[in-house]
Order: C-alpha cells, then sequence, then structure tokens
C-alpha cells in the first residue's frame, strides 16, 4: 500500500468540500471494506492521494421510521438493517439482502452506502497490480470476453459495449424493488436511477457527491418482499446471482411489481418483462413460472455462464413465489 | 546400551507385529483431556507467528514476480529501485553471490535449484530480484520501479495436451524434449493380468475423471527472518519439518556446521502440506542471508496472499478408467491411465490404494507426469489425493454400473495386495492383532448413522418435499499415517517442582500432536498431565516428524513412550540409590530400604507399592536447582539438600512403514464416510445435509484432536469437492482468484452437521495399536460429492469440483 493522506471529515460539507479539493484523487471511506482491498491488491492505475473517513461525521448511522416512511442512514451498517424490527416486518427483501451480505465480520463494518456505491467484481478488473489494465480503467479492451467470463454479465456490456464485469451489491436490487430514494450532498435519486456504468464510475454520482441516506416509503398493506441470493458458499460470497421482488396484490391479483435481479449484469437489471409477466394475474407456480422465463428473455450469455440464465430465472420464480400471500 | 527398553526401542524399527507392550490402564491416553498445548494461547490472539517477529533493524524483503507464464529476462534495470530511499539492497539474479543453482529443496534432498531464478516457468513466480527496504511498502514499491525487458515464450496450461507434440514446451531448461517427464520412471504400476481379469468379467465399462487444480493456501502468508550472529545463522521458519530447514542451510556459502545454526519454527495455524515443499521456501531464506550478512541487519522475506497461491495438489489432471467387475460386484480388472501435472514427485500412482486394500487382482495404470506452466503441485493436505479420487470413482462406478449399493461393493472388494479376506485376516493373527473386520465395522456404524438403509435409493429417484433431489454417498478406503520416517525425542525432569518437559524439535501444525505426546508421556511416566509440557518451538536440537509425510503417532509416539519408559526406570533407580558422598557425608536416596521394582508413580507422586502411604512426589525427589554458594548454605545450618543425577532421557524410532512398494506391512484398519445431500436440480447448488466419517484409529490417543481432524477434514473436503480451484486466464496465462474470496474455501455452513465415529480395533503398527486419522478425511471426502451428486440426480459428472454450471450442464438446462 503506498502513502496516502487520511481525512476525518466531521460535517458532509466538509467530506465534499475535500472531495473537491482533491478533484477526483481523493476516495470516501466508510466500512472500507470493498476500497482497502482495491488498495491493497493496486487494482488501479492510479492510487488514491487522500482518503475521506465518513465515519466521523456524526449523524449518519440512523434508522429512522416517520409518517410511513424508513430512513436509513448512509453510515447504518449492514447488520443493524439485518437485525432492524421494523425492517424485516415491512420492508423484508432489504433485511434479508443485508443479513445474506458478505460474513458477520464484514457486516459489522460495511455500511449501506458502501455497498450500493461498491466497484464492480470481475476477477481481471480486480487482478493485483492492475495487471489487465481494462475499459474500466480506461484501457483498449475487456479481457474477460475471450478469458474466463463464468461470473460475468449474462445481458451483455456497457461502456462502448465492451465491459461485462457484473455489480455485485446484494442490497442494491433490493433497494430497487422497493423504490428506494437515494438522497446525496446534492438530490434525491431514485434507486433505479442511481446505478450508471462509465469508465471508473458505477452511479450517476458526480464527483463532489456524497450519498447521505436512502429513503424506502413503507409498503402498502397488501404488498410484500423477497430477497433471494444464490452463492457457491453459504457465507462469505459475492452473490453469482441475486434477485429482489417487491410485490402489491389485491383481490388475489398482482397489482403492482417490481423485480430486479444483480450479479448478471454491469448495473441491477430491472427484469421489467417478468414484472408485465406477473401483473394482473395470481401468482401461481404457472405464473410465476412464465415471469421467469421473461425475465431472462433478453439474456445474451458468454461462451462461460449460461448457466447463470437459468439460476436468474430460478430466482425470479423463487422470489416471486416468495412474495405469494 | 543394554536395558531392556532398549532393547525394545529398537525391536519396534519395523515392527511386523501388534505392540507387545502396550500398557496395562491409561489414564489420559484416549481421554478427552481438559487442555490443548496451544489453545489458550491461540484462542486469545496471543501465539506468535513467524510473521510477527520484528528484531532491531530487521530489513523487508519481497520478490519480484513474473507478469507472464513463461519469460525469461533479457535485461533488466534496478537502478531506480536502488535509489528510493528505504531502499537498502537489491538483489539480483546475476549477483555474484547469487549462484546459478543452489541446495534449496524442501521437503525432500532433489537436485539443487535457482534461488533466484532469470526464467519464470509460471505467471507469478518469484524471479529476477529481491529488494530488501525499511519496510515492506517501500519494498513493494521499489518492486514497481524496477524495469525488467521480458522474452514471453509461448506457455501450456492443459495438463491432457501438455504431452501433444504440438503443444508449448512449459520448461525448456529442466525437460526441453518434452513435458512429459516420467517415461519410465516411477510411471507403472501393476499386479496380475488385467487382460485375463477383463475375461473373467461379466461387464466391462469405461470412464474418465477430471480433477481441477486446487491448492494448499495456509492460513498465514508465506515468510521467514534470518540473522546473522557472526558467523553464526539464526533462521525463523514457516515450516513443516524445521529440521529439514536447518540440514538445507548447513549447505550454504560452502558450509555451515549445524551447531552453528539456530532454528526458530513458531506458531502455524497450518501448513498443508505444499508450502513447505516447495524451492521458493527455502530459496527465500537463501536470498534473506545474503541481504542479512551483505547489510549485517536481520531479514524478513515474505510472500504476499495471492503469492501463497501458485502450485497445488498433486491430483490435477485426467483419468481413464476400464473396469471389469462380475454380477455380484467382484472386481476383476483395473485398468488406468492418469495425466497429472507439475508433480515433484511423481510417485503416487492413481491406482495404489486398489493395491493396497483390495482383493482385486489385476491391475494396471499408468501414471504420467507432464509440466504445464503453472507452479509447481507437492503433497497438498495429503499426497494421495489422486489416489483416493480414483478409488471413489472406481467403486462407485462399479456399484452404479451393477446396480448395487456401494457399501456392499466395498466389503465384496476389501483385501490387500491382490488377496481375500481369509488371507488378510490371517495376516492379522500372524502378527498378533485380534482379527477384526475393520471396514465392516466403519460401514455398520456409518449406516446406522446416517440411517442408510431407509434413506439408500437407486440414483435419481428420490425427490424430496422441498423439491431438491436427495442423494446418499458412500467411499472408503485403507488408514493413513504408517510412512516411512524417523524421530528423536527427550524427557528432562525438572529441578524445583519435578514437572517434565519433553524436548523435540518438529513444528506446531495447528493438529495439537503435542497434547497427545503429553499424554503418551504422562501415562507411561505416572505423571499428572499438566506436570508435563512440549514446547515445539524450542529447537532441542532432536528432530522429530511432524504431522506431515502422513506419520506423526506411529513415529513420535513410539519416540516418547520410549523416553518416558527408560526415564521412569531411572527415576526410581535414582529413588533408591544413594548418590556419592560430599563433604558433609552421603545423600541417601529418598526410598533406602526399597528396590526401583517395588516403587511405582502414580499422579507425580513416587510410592512404595506394598504400602503406598510411603511416599514422595516427584518435585521433591529432585530437588532445587540449589546451587550452595559462600554466602547461603543451608547445610552449614544443618539442612541437607537433597542430590539426584539430572533425570533426562531419550527414544527413538524409525520405520519404514507401509508405503512401499513391496510392502512388509499390510493395511488392517479402514476408514469409511458417508454423505447426504439435496441438489436443487434447477440452480445446480449442492446442499450437503449430513457427513458422517467412521475412522478405524487403532487406538484413540487424543480424542478431541482425532475428532477436530474429522471435522476439519470434513469440511475442507466438501469445499475441495464444490468449490475450489484456482483458475488461470487461458489468453494469458494469469491466475484469475488468487485471493480467498474468489478461491472459494468452505466454511462450516457448508458441511451440515458431522458425525464423528472412531472405531479402535486396535490393528495398528504404532505405539498402542494406533494408526494415523491426519489427512485421510480431508483427501477423500471431495470426490464423495461425485457418488452423493450422482445418486441424487442420477447423472455423472466426474469433473471436480463440480460446480453449478456443470450440474446445470449435466440436467440439460444450460
Amino acid at each position: 500500500m503506498k502513502r496516502f493522506v487520511h481525512i476525518n471529515a466531521k460535517t458532509v460539507e466538509e467530506a465534499v468540500s475535500c472531495l473537491n479539493r482533491y478533484g477526483g484523487k481523493g476516495s470516501l471511506i466508510a466500512g472500507g471494506t470493498d476500497l482497502l482491498g482495491k488498495m491493497k491488491d493496486m487494482i488501479l492505475p492510479n492510487y488514491p492521494e487522500a482518503l475521506i473517513n465518513l465515519k466521523t461525521i456524526p449523524g449518519l448511522d440512523y434508522i429512522d421510521e416517520k409518517d410511513g416512511l424508513f430512513t436509513i442512514g448512509a453510515l447504518t451498517r449492514l447488520q443493524d438493517i439485518a437485525d432492524h424490527p421494523a425492517l424485516k416486518d415491512r420492508c423484508y427483501a432489504l433485511a434479508e439482502a443485508a443479513r445474506r451480505t458478505a460474513s458477520p465480520h464484514l457486516r459489522e463494518m460495511g455500511t449501506l452506502a458502501g455497498n450500493i456505491c461498491q466497484d464492480i467484481r470481475c476477477w481481471y478488473y480486480r487482478n493485483e497490480n492492475n495487471r489487465f489494465p481494462c475499459l474500466r480503467k480506461g484501457g483498449g479492451r475487456c479481457y474477460a470476453i475471450d478469458g474466463d467470463n463464468r461470473y460475468h454479465s449474462i445481458f451483455g456490456g456497457s461502456v462502448k459495449k465492451g465491459c461485462y464485469a457484473v455489480h455485485p451489491s446484494d442490497t442494491a436490487p433490493a433497494l430497487i424493488a422497493l423504490n428506494a430514494k437515494i438522497i446525496t450532498s446534492k438530490r434525491s435519486i431514485k434507486a433505479e436511477d442511481f446505478f450508471k456504468v462509465g469508465v471508473k464510475t458505477t452511479t450517476i454520482l458526480d464527483s463532489d457527491e456524497i450519498v447521505t441516506g436512502i429513503q424506502i416509503r413503507k409498503p402498502e398493506n397488501g404488498s410484500k418482499s423477497a430477497f433471494l441470493k444464490f452463492a457457491i458458499r453459504k457465507s462469505i460470497d459475492f452473490p453469482l446471482v441475486n434477485a429482489a421482488a417487491c410485490i402489491s396484490s389485491a383481490g388475489g391479483k398482482v397489482t403492482a411489481a417490481r423485480i430486479c435481479l444483480n450479479a448478471v449484469y454491469v448495473k441491477p437489471y430491472r427484469a421489467v418483462k417478468a414484472e408485465d409477466a406477473i401483473i394482473g394475474k395470481a401468482i401461481t407456480e404457472e405464473n410465476a413460472a412464465a415471469a421467469g422465463e421473461a425475465a431472462v428473455v433478453e439474456a445474451d450469455p458468454l461462451p462461460h455462464n449460461a448457466y447463470m440464465v437459468q439460476i436468474a430465472k430460478t430466482l425470479v420464480i423463487r422470489t416471486l413465489l416468495a412474495c405469494r400471500e | 546400551m543394554g536395558s531392556e527398553e532398549q532393547t525394545r526401542m529398537e525391536e519396534m524399527f519395523d515392527n511386523l507385529r501388534a505392540d507387545k507392550y502396550p500398557l496395562k490402564e491409561y489414564t489420559y491416553i484416549g481421554k478427552r483431556i481438559p487442555r490443548r498445548i496451544d489453545g489458550v494461547v491461540k484462542a486469545a490472539g496471543q501465539a506468535v507467528y513467524t510473521m510477527d517477529v520484528q528484531l532491531p533493524g530487521m530489513l523487508h524483503m519481497r520478490f519480484l514476480t513474473s507478469p507472464y507464464p513463461h519469460a525469461k529476462i533479457k535485461n533488466m534495470d534496478t537502478g531506480k529501485a536502488e535509489k528510493l530511499p528505504g531502499v537498502r539492497t537489491v538483489l539480483r539474479y546475476d549477483d555474484p553471490e547469487i549462484p546459478e543453482f543452489a541446495p534449496i529443496s524442501g521437503h525432500t534432498p532433489t537436485a539443487d535449484e535457482p534461488p533466484l531464478p532469470r526464467i519464470a516457468h509460471f505467471q507469478g513466480e518469484e524471479v529476477g530480484a529481491a529488494v530488501a527496504a525499511d519496510t515492506e511498502t517501500i519494498a513493494e514499491q521499489a518492486l514497481t520501479l524496477i524495469k525488467t525487458d521480458w522474452e514471453e515464450r509461448p506457455f501450456n496450461l492443459d495438463t491432457e495436451a501438455a504431452p501433444l507434440q504440438d503443444t508449448a514446451i512449459a520448461n525448456l531448461e529442466m525437460y526441453p524434449d518434452s513435458n512429459h517427464i516420467n517415461e519410465g520412471l516411477l510411471d507403472v504400476l501393476e499386479l496380475g493380468d488385467v487382460e485375463k481379469g477383463f475375461a473373467e468379467a461379466d461387464k466391462i465399462f469405461e470412464f474418465k475423471s477430471f480433477r481441477r487444480l486446487h491448492t494448499w493456501v495456509g492460513p498465514e502468508r508465506p515468510c521467514g527472518v534470518i540473522k546473522w550472529n557472526g558467523d553464526c545463522i539464526e533462521a525463523w521458519v514457516k515450516q513443516q519439518r524445521p529440521h529439514i530447514a536447518k540440514r538445507v542451510i548447513s549447505k550454504w556459502f560452502g558450509g555451515i556446521p549445524m551447531n552453528q545454526i539456530q532454528v526458530h519454527c513458531l506458531s502455524q495455524g497450518a501448513s498443508f502440506g505444499g508450502w513447505s515443499q516447495t524451492n521458493w521456501n527455502m530459496g527465500g531464506h537463501y536470498c534473506a542471508a545474503v541481504i542479512a550478512r551483505r547489510t549485517g541487519r536481520p531479514v524478513k522475506w515474505t510472500f504476499n496472499r495471492r503469492e501463497d497461491f501458485y502450485g497445488g495438489s498433486m491430483d490435477e489432471g485426467a483419468y481413464f478408467y476400464k473396469v471389469g467387475a462380475k454380477e455380484d460386484g467382484t472386481i476383476t480388472a483395473v485398468w488406468g491411465d492418469s495425466i497429472l501435472s507439475n508433480q515433484i514427485y511423481p510417485v503416487f500412482n492413481p491406482l495404489k490404494h486398489l493395491v493396497e486394500n483390495t482383493r482385486i487382482p489385476n491391475i494396471y495404470c499408468k501414471h504420467k507426469v507432464v509440466m504445464i506452466n503453472k507452479g509447481p503441485t507437492v503433497p497438498t493436505r495429503c499426497e494421495q489425493n489422486s489416489a483416493a479420487h480414483a478409488f471413489t470413482m472406481i467403486f462407485d462406478h462399479v456399484a452404479g454400473e451393477l446396480g448395487l449399493d456401494p457399501t456392499e461393493v466395498a466389503l465384496k472388494n476389501d483385501g490387500a495386495d491382490g488377496h481375500d479376506m481369509d488371507w488378510l485376516n490371517q495376516q492379522k493373527a500372524k502378527r498378533g492383532f485380534e482379527v477384526r473386520d475393520s471396514l465392516r465395522e466403519c460401514v455398520e456404524k456409518g449406516k446406522a448413522a446416517i440411517g442408510w438403509d431407509e434413506k439408500w435409493h437407486p440414483p435419481g429417484e428420490k425427490k424430496l418435499a422441498n423439491g431438491r433431489m436427495h442423494g446418499l454417498g458412500f467411499t472408503w478406503t485403507h488408514e493413513w499415517d504408517d510412512s516411512a520416517g524417523s524421530s528423536e525425542m527427550a524427557i528432562r525432569i525438572e529441578r524445583n517442582d519435578g514437572t517434565a518437559t519433553i524436548l523435540g524439535m518438529g513444528c506446531d501444525n495447528g493438529v495439537d500432536a503435542e497434547s497427545s505426546y503429553c499424554q503418551v508421556a504422562a501415562d507411561e511416566l505416572g505423571m499428572r498431565l499438566e506436570d508435563v509440557h512440549y514446547n515445539p518451538q524450542f529447537d532441542p536440537g532432536y528432530f522429530r516428524m511432524t504431522p506431515d509425510s502422513s506419520t506423526n503417532m506411529s513415529i513420535n509416539g513410539f519416540a516418547v513412550r520410549h523416553a518416558a519408559r527408560i526415564l521412569k526406570k531411572k527415576i526410581l533407580e535414582v529413588a533408591t540409590t544413594p548418590v556419592g558422598k560430599s563433604q558433609r557425608g552421603e545423600f541417601p536416596p529418598a526410598f533406602p530400604d526399597a528396590g526401583p521394582e517395588e516403587l511405582n508413580i502414580k499422579d507425580s507422586v513416587i510410592f512404595l507399592k506394598a504400602d503406598p502411604e510411603k511416599k514422595m512426589p516427584l518435585s521433591e525427589l529432585v530437588g532445587a536447582s540449589f546451587n550452595s554458594g559462600p554466602l547461603v548454605d543451608p547445610e552449614a545450618l544443618g539442612v541437607r539438600t537433597p542430590f539426584t543425577v539430572p533425570l533426562f532421557a531419550f527414544g527413538y524410532h524409525t520405520q519404514t512403514g507401509t508405503y512401499q512398494p513391496n510392502q512388509p506391512r499390510p493395511r488392517f484398519c479402514r476408514q469409511g464416510h458417508f454423505m447426504e445431500v439435496e441438489v436443487d436440480t434447477d440452480t445446480g447448488q449442492i446442499i450437503v445435509t449430513r457427513v458422517v466419517n467412521t475412522n478405524d484409529v487403532g487406538k484413540v490417543i487424543n480424542r478431541a484432536s482425532c475428532e477436530g481432524q474429522q471435522y476439519g477434514g470434513t469440511y475442507m473436503g466438501v469445499g475441495r469437492g464444490i468449490s475450489e480451484e484456482v483458475i488461470y486466464d487461458p489468453v494469458t496465462g494469469v491466475m484469475l482468484n488468487g485471493n480467498l474470496l474468489d478461491y472459494k474455501i468452505a466454511t462450516i455452513l457448508d458441511s451440515g452437521p458431522i458425525d464423528t465415529i472412531l472405531i479402535e480395533s486396535g490393528m495398528g503398527y504404532g505405539p498402542y495399536g494406533v494408526v494415523g486419522i491426519g489427512e485421510d478425511i480431508a483427501t477423500l471426502i471431495p470426490t464423495l460429492l461425485g457418488p452423493a451428486v450422482y445418486n441424487a440426480i442420477g447423472v455423472r459428472i466426474n469433473d471436480f469440483p463440480i460446480t453449478p454450471d456443470k450440474i446445470l450442464t449435466a440436467l440439460g438446462k444450460v
């Protein structure tokens, strides 16, 4: 690890000011569970000159419930979300996604905002000492296309159509399914609009913008959410595929549906076709299966990851069935 | 030497009989003892590991590694690195003090190797330069400033294709003509006549299996520290057998006398074979020794986490089988062929276990070793991986092809060296063992524990209420831990408190063999367990086997037992014999009216057998380490201080064991393992719901350690079966998953409940009838996933690890 400046920010404004001061060469750090690994392995061509610590900003670690609105501070740790009774009751998909993230130790360190702002997973991108200077580092090509792509995107690429690295967050699809809003130092962004793939970026955040919290409108009675994760190990594993759904029903029929997959595409993949397939219908085995098929109708797997299509389809079916009343 | 125990000690070398001299009763042996020697310090985070060593003025050394799988350094400019503040030395491959070849072999004496090579034969290999700096960070940074002009060479990552004519040669320096390196060298195993055996078969079938590369990955990063004290060298080694390090170091720089080498082998979480056995290990020490001598400062060399992933297990490759069997499950012939990669020791034939513990009369197996551009493969958690893999594959295929219960097929073919159980039982009786049917005991106990008879079903036929397919699997083989080896161990009774210290240089491997030695010594000496201690980190010069080479208790157990018995005799003689005479008179013995045979020791107290009330604690017998100088002399005050000769004894053992081509010791003890799984046919997920380990260990010494091996071996085996694979980029030859996130070692959550069953048949050649339990479970469990998954889904997947993509592909869902 190289030397860097470490700044303990006391306020969000100070943190923003620091980001501006370092002009793209500063990195925010909260739990640090993603950033420190990246720094130790020197995966990027440029090393941050400064780490701006957000943990020293008071008042960003909370879960609040008021007027039918959950507000979760950016620094809230994943374990606290997993354990929160009201979230478990009304925003089950999010609590469950937090519970299934990483390992107990990492959940006690990692924050919700950090989980949605984490960097992509690709063993070429993350190979030590910038061994593969790929598209996401401003390089010329994607190494996964001709290489081993067993854990890469099944829905095509991004960044000049070339990057197939997946977004690995467990909580992101849950937030999208629950129609959450991401509150930043500048604005409020719908969760599904938050993720955007660019060279060196995974979100639409400006270079001086900081996530401060997440808002979720308490789902109405008659709605139910679910989250399922498929990983090789039962603990300490990123998802091979995960899926979240939030379903509102009336009279035995689905009135509204939001379904989101992750780890299958360069950003969370909202399965709109699956939503269309289930809205207006009862959640039966048959209808769920049709929605599962619809979810992957646009899949275009790489040579080594066609099996992920089957898993994605299965998880959509099962999350829907889990939302049955 | 003469004494009775001395004679017995040597009688045990290559002993071909049951233990003739066991103890009559056991106080600690076989029990669940209340402590493990390394338990508190490790649990409390107080244990000191080699990586923790900090010496005044110590430099930190890191190696340059190759970015390419096969490349030669054409030119190297280290100028910028040398100028970086904090850098003290950059050692280059062309340094006058770096010989082209040096004695740096690890486990076994092999040819000299380049300590700092110029040519890399796998990506990530330590080549060309080593930087020593004030901190590890500065050394790291300096490496990035080295400008290297590489000549990239064609490379080859495919084991099966490696012997073909048109593939790239992986190591032009050592094997310029072909990647197939063991033609005619330990490459064939043959018993009987396979053609005749196939002619007798009712059914003949052929199949193929693959084991992808998996590796050792110890919990600690590889490292070492070297310090010169004048002409003496002091080394902190992370090594399975530190005495080997000492032997290797003694050959360096024109020779260093053994008595000028001090080796420390601190705590180790584990080593899993691999690391100690590669030349990199001693190569690291060699380069550190050069720099330490040049700079006059201690040098610690380290690898980073990723650098510990290169290399792997000796079972990587492709296996081909042709098997003939009768309808009743009697196997008549097995033909095999295998292509395995990068073995430093190409000696373990994949069909070896068929010879060692079956009655199959006709066996032939060709064993090809090929070089590819990945790291060396060495015994990784065990050297028997390929044999256990092939054995499980063959037996389960026989059961599957014939529609038989695999436990019945096992019992039908149990035997040894092509002979049936009658012959084997005669061998047991002839050697003085109680004749027991070890495999049958394992099978019966294991079946009962897992509910085999109620749950067994034909493949692919049992769907559970949760929608998953249910599968059961079984495998078996012989015991472990009876190979060649030697050990010297000593025991000293300490002055002042009469406690006993066991002396022997080994290493802490995490399995707590040390507590077992204390149990043996305590029972043999009649001492309380808490009065016996062993510190493996101390180098008293005596070497012992550490729990590697598949041998621990069967060798070290003898050494410590002999030492204890000789010492006990000595204690009782001292207790009854006067010692010399000082100016103030003689030192009468503690029991002046008794002979040694009239005394015994229990709970660290010597007593008269005929009158146990006449007793003396050992501490009183040995007395204080009191030097009665001129100022305070109790004797002047009329107090007689006791005096005894130093109480010390050593024991030793050497044996050839059973791992030999013409085994003088047939294997009698068996183990059987049972696995229950659920397979999700829509996701390809395997959920291991229960594992039952049955191990005939002959005699339990340390019950918690035995069970620890079963738990640890099972969860590790499951990981190797379902997820562990070192993955290389096919285009660049670069390792892709050299970290603990992407290289997926299972956790205990991935195994389901584990039933640990220990059977004590007494049929081992070790002391008290022991055989070992280390290594074997982790070696057998990985391939057991194959039978269990086959029983669940009715489709064979012979490609390990069995990952979800393979299951979904086999089920036609991809």
